[in-house]
Parts: C-alpha cells; structure tokens; sequence
C-alpha cells in the first residue's frame, strides 16, 4: 500500500449530526491527517438584525434565537450588557431567578450532550434513559417560565415572572430526582466498558493545545485548563451560592464526560442554594434612557464562554452587537483534536465536543 | 415486493435543519424519547433521504442551505410528505427579512403540514406527524389508482417510478390507435 | 476593560509582546464600522483567572488597506479573521472570503452599518 491520501466528507446532513456543519477528512488510510470544515450552513445574519429592525429592548427576544439550548445565556448577556450601558441595577431576587434558570439550563444541555455521546458509543438505550430523564428540567423550566424551549424569560430590567413556593416544591423534587439519576449516570459512565474504557485516550486535547487554542468550557477544563467564566466575572454572584470549578485530565472524551457530569451536580447543588436563599423583593426595576457607550459581557454557557460586545449611540437601535459563541471560538480547537485520530471516531469525537452551529454561524 | 402497504405502518423520518435555531430539533428528539414516545407510531429517525418517507424540515432556509435541501427533497422516494417544523420554517418567523435568509421552506419545496410554534411543542410535532401519515397515505392511493389508468408507474423493488406515466400524460406517449377508447392495447394496458 | 490604540503597521509587533498564550485568553476579534468605508478593528483578550480583566487592541482601517494576519502568534484567530472578511469586506492577510456568505449573498452586511 502506497502512502494514499482520501478525502471524506461527514455532512452536511448526516445521522450523527443534528445540525449542518460539514467537514471534510483527509485520511492516510485511517489515520485523519488533515481536516477542513465549513460551518456557514446556518447563517442568519441576526447582529445586523440586531442593529437594524429591532429596537434595543427587543434584541433580548432576538438573540434567544441564535440557539434554543442556551437562548437564556444569550439573553441574559444581552441583557446585563444593556444594563450597564443604561446603568441600572437589577435586584438581587432577578439576579438569583436569572441564575436559576441559566443553572437549569446547563442541565438540560449537558444532559442532552451526554445522551448523544452515549447514542454515538451505539448505547441507545442509554440514549433514551437520559432523555427520558432530562424531560423532568423541561418540565420544571415549563413550569417557571411558560415554555420548555425559547421561554425568553430575561428582559431588561429583570426577568418576566416570579416562582411561588408551590413551584418552589416541585423544583426542590426534580432536583433531588435528577441528582440521584446522576449518580446513576456517573457509574455507568465510568463502568461501562462500552461508554468508558471505549472513550479513553480518544480525541485527546492537551493542556499545553488548549491553552494555544484557546480552548473553553468543559472541553478546556477537561484537559486541565482551569478557566470558567463563572469565576472571572462578577455580575452574577456565583460565589454566594457553592459554585466549585471541576477540572479533569487526559483531555479525551472519557473526561469531558466525567466533567459534565460533575458540573450537572455542582448545577443541581447551585440551584438548592438558590432556592434556599432567594432573597425577598420586586423581580422588575424599570430602567430609563437609550443605551449610550460600549460593554462587554463575558458569561459562561454550557459551552463555554459567551461574549456580548454592545456599542450604543442613545438612540433606539444599537449602533454595533457583536456575538462571540462558544463553538465558533473553540472550532480551531475541534480541528487540532482532529488531526491524528482514527476516521471511525470522528462522529464520537463530534458529539463529544457538543457543537451548536446555530450559534457559531447566527 | 410491494411495501406500499406497510408504508403508514412504519414512516420513516428524514430531518433537515435548514437554518433554525435548534429549539425545534430538540424538539424532535424530545418527541422521539420515551416520554412523548414517537416512535410507537412506527417512525424511525434515518439520516438517509433514499429510505425516508417524512420529510420535516427545521428552518426559515438560509442561502447556503437551498441546495441542499432541494436535493434532499428530490432524493427521496415517492411518495413522499413534507412537514414545515416551527414558525420560523413556515413563514420566516423572527427571522423574516434578514438578509441571509428565505422566508420559509415553501419557496422551496411542496409542503404537506405546517406546525406553528416556536418552538413547537412535542405535543404539536405528534399531531403534525400524525396527520402526515394520513397524507402519506392518501398519496399512496393516489398512486395506486395512476397505475391502474395507465399501467404505469412500475413498482420495482419497493421503488415507485413514476417517470414513464408522467411521460405519457405530457407528451401523449400514447400512439393514435392506442387512444382509441376499444383498442387492444388500450385494453391490456388496463387490465394489468 | 481597556482599551489600548495601536495601528496596522504596529499591531503585530504589539501583540507578540503583549501576548503569552498561559496568561491571556483572546476572545475574538471583532469590527465596529465607524463611518463610510472606515472599520474599528479590535482584537480582544482576557486573563485567565483574573475577574473582568479584558484588554482591547484597536486599530481603525479604511477599506482599502490590508490587515495583518496574526494567526502565527495566535492559531484560533483564523476563524474570526475570516468571519471579519465578509461582514466587513475589507481584507486581511491569508484569510480567505466565504466563512458564511455565498456569492448571491448580500456583501460585507456590517460595512455601513448606521442606522
Ligand atoms: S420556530 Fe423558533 S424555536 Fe423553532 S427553530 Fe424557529 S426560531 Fe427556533
């Protein structure tokens, strides 16, 4: 056998992928030595949407449908960089909901991302089981906000509805219920020869290529770099309320999963805190004025770090909304985990990574 | 082997995002586990559009999804039902006028069923779905009575071919005798 | 967040000896039209651990210069320079256009972005 190179194309529609982002391997027979990719599928064009046909108090609603897994992170960093551009201060009660629901919405999608790992390791039952389970954090989120997908439940000023003990109750249920399955995921995840040992040493991003690339959220912490948005920023006070940073080694798949998964218990952990300690008082405070400077928002989605950059003229519309998404900045990451490793993980390594190319394209 | 019969039994699901948010792709993974369960109408989620009978589609269509998704639509089989997934993929939505985007997937293809909502809820998929079987399997029938009017189209290994009957209607493949009302061959064309 | 000016000619230079890649994250880099035909580049960075410490490199361009390539000091640039060749039509070094628009599509949607 001669030293041949083949291109293979995974996308732009492909049973592994639920969303269009093709790629294309060159592989030395299995070995994939190079890797293009186009993301482009999704392009929308929402920032100039932003600047144009919605007023700065509607963008929150607009930048929710970049993504329908993480449209609260979205519009929470909206949000709280229109804040500090009109000055206003929200009360403690929206912060705390705001972080309720951003903590519950990690869940979900951690859980989702875990299911998929677990479908592409050919585990389908496994697939089901968390699925099944996550449809009880839907409930609880349809509970609180009215919707179970773009539930557009921050606005400025505060967030839209308030949660009564009664719902209260429920949340406390569903917490302790997805806790326990969690453990449950956990060792089978770590037992399971075919979700744990499979998983070890592939797709492999080191410490020294996660700093270079800048990798983020669990795919950086899972090969040790230790950055989370959640404690280098201070808008939302995290600290209250026991968030602990987990990090991981090896950088393979195996441990992005043991990451996610510690980091739905510290989630689940969280939102008992805050709902032990939800202070009292109005969940609204009208804000007065157009928006009139720059800021900069960093918040920590379930994929890692989301950056809102906002330029206002005090005028209705933004002169500038620029969306930095998770994906799209960790994508040179994805390619470097690539190169080198076996064609017939490419899918596994995929899901693994948890990509949302609603996001990176918007 | 004749699998019309089957068809309404087990639909098979073909699933393009063509620009959406991702709310409502989540949402058919919702539907499709165990709590909302749509799979116990049959339907199987296959990533390939040669064996699909459903096409549901996610997304207001953006400009680098056109092809893609009418190519899809023109690899799968007859018959075939589309399901327009979501208020952005029915009329453009939120996203209606920006520049990168078509308002809606039926400037594109023939769609069967719109599912309003955004995100529509697993609750509303099931309905769309299920109201796509019956259309599923009306166009079957209506297939069936084509080929008993013309003897055309052929069933060959389960795949309809209706490009011969089609043929006949537009360009009157019928030569003058055979379109005599008594003719033999008219006749024996009819009776299998 | 401070911002620090630099221009074109200065910016490699700048960033090779601000830059450590174990002790700043870059975010992105991103455009903010100005006017007609000039763009603010910026190039932003964060540090790993600190709370809220963001550090912006700007530069303004005007749409017929060319902006230096900074993918050999940081590798994930690539993406972001590509997306800002077709939002803004202006160039940069090694980047090629078509990261998300098609050749029908509207070209450099944020150049004159003013209301
Ligand atoms: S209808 Fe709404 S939730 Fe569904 S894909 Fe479109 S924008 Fe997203």
């Amino acid at each position: 056998m001669g030293r041949k190179i083949i291109d293979i194309p995974l996308g732009s529609q492909h049973i592994s992928l639920l969303e269009p982002i093709k790629f294309r391997f060159a592989c030395e027979n299995e070995k994939i030595v190079d890797v293009s990719s186009d993301v482009g599928f999704v392009h929308r064009g929402i920032e100039k949407a932003c600047t144009t046909k919605f007023a700065y108090d509607a963008v929150p609603y607009v930048v929710a449908r970049i993504c329908g897994l993480c449209a609260i992170t979205h519009s929470l960093a909206y949000t709280t960089a229109a804040e500090s551009l009109l000055e206003g201060v929200v009360t403690r009660r929206a912060k705390y909901l705001r972080m309720l629901l951003v903590e519950l919405d990690r869940i979900h999608s951690h859980m989702l991302c875990l299911s998929h790992t677990a479908e592409n390791a050919g585990f389908e039952a496994m697939f089901m089981r968390i699925m099944g389970d996550r449809e009880s954090v839907m409930d609880i989120q349809e509970r609180i906000t009215g919707n179970r997908v773009q539930f557009d439940y921050v606005s400025i000023g505060g967030v839209n509805r308030d949660i009564t003990t009664d719902i209260e109750k429920e949340i406390r249920k569903t917490l302790a219920f997805i806790r326990e399955k969690t453990h449950g995921y956990l060792e089978e995840f770590t037992t399971n020869w075919s979700l744990s040992l499979k998983f070890k040493g592939v797709g492999v991003l080191t410490l020294d290529e996660a700093y270079r690339y800048n990798a983020i959220g669990p795919l950086a912490r899972a090969a040790g770099l230790a950055t989370d948005v959640r404690s280098e920023t201070d808008y939302l006070p995290y600290n209250e309320i026991g968030y602990e940073m987990r990090v991981g080694e090896g950088g393979d798949i195996y441990s992005r999963n043991i990451v996610r998964l510690f980091e739905i218990l510290n989630s689940i952990t969280m939102c008992e805190n805050i709902l032990g300690g939800l202070p009292e008082g109005e969940i609204q405070t009208k804000m007065k004025g157009k928006p009139t400077g720059e800021a900069l928002v960093r918040l920590e989605a379930p994929r890692g770090e989301l950056m809102y950059y906002i330029r206002g003229e005090g005028k209705a519309m933004l002169s500038r909304v620029r969306i930095k998404t998770p994906t799209f900045a960790s994508i040179p990451a994805f390619i470097e985990v690539f190169k080198g490793s076996e064609y017939a993980d490419a899918p596994a390594i995929l899901a693994s990574f948890d990509p949302c190319m609603s996001c990176t394209a918007k | 082997m004749d699998f019309s019969r089957y068809r309404k039994r087990s639909p098979w699901i073909l699933h393009y995002n063509a620009g959406s948010c991702n709310g409502c792709d989540i949402e058919i993974l919702a539907a499709l586990s165990p709590r909302y369960d749509l799979e116990r109408f049959g339907v199987l989620n296959s990533g390939n559009p040669k064996q699909s009978d459903i096409f549901l589609v996610t997304g207001p269509v953006t400009y680098r999804s056109r092809e893609r998704l009418v190519e899809l639509y023109n690899q799968m089989p007859e018959p075939k039902v589309v399901i327009a997934l979501g208020s952005c993929t029915c009329t453009g939505g939120v996203f209606r006028g920006m520049y990168n985007v078509e308002d809606g997937i039926d400037r594109y293809i023939p769609v069967d069923v719109y599912i309003p909502g955004c995100a529509a809820s697993p609750e509303l998929i099931i309905d769309g779905v299920v109201q796509a079987l019956d259309i599923l399997e009306k166009k079957t029938k209506e297939r069936e009575n084509a080929k008993r009017l013309y003897s055309e189209p052929t069933t060959e290994n389960g795949i309809t071919d209706r490009s011969n009957s089609a043929q006949k209607i537009g360009t009157g493949g019928f030569s003058p005798e055979e379109m005599k009302p008594n003719s033999p061959e008219r006749r024996e064309n009819e009776e299998d | 967040m401070k911002k620090i000016e630099t221009t074109l000619e200065s910016v490699v230079s700048d960033l090779t000896a601000f830059y450590d890649y174990k002790v700043w994250e870059f975010l992105t880099l991103n455009g903010v039209a100005i006017d007609e035909g000039t763009t603010e580049i910026q190039w932003i960075f964060s540090r790993y651990g600190a709370i809220d410490d963001v550090v912006i490199y700007y530069a303004p361009v005007k749409n017929s210069e060319t902006v230096p390539s900074v993918v050999d000091l940081i590798p994930s640039a690539i993406i972001s320079q590509r997306e800002i060749v077709d939002m803004f039509g202006i160039t940069v070094e090694n980047s090629e256009k078509g990261l998300y628009l098609d050749e029908d599509s509207l070209s450099a949607p944020l150049a004159t972005c003013r209301i």
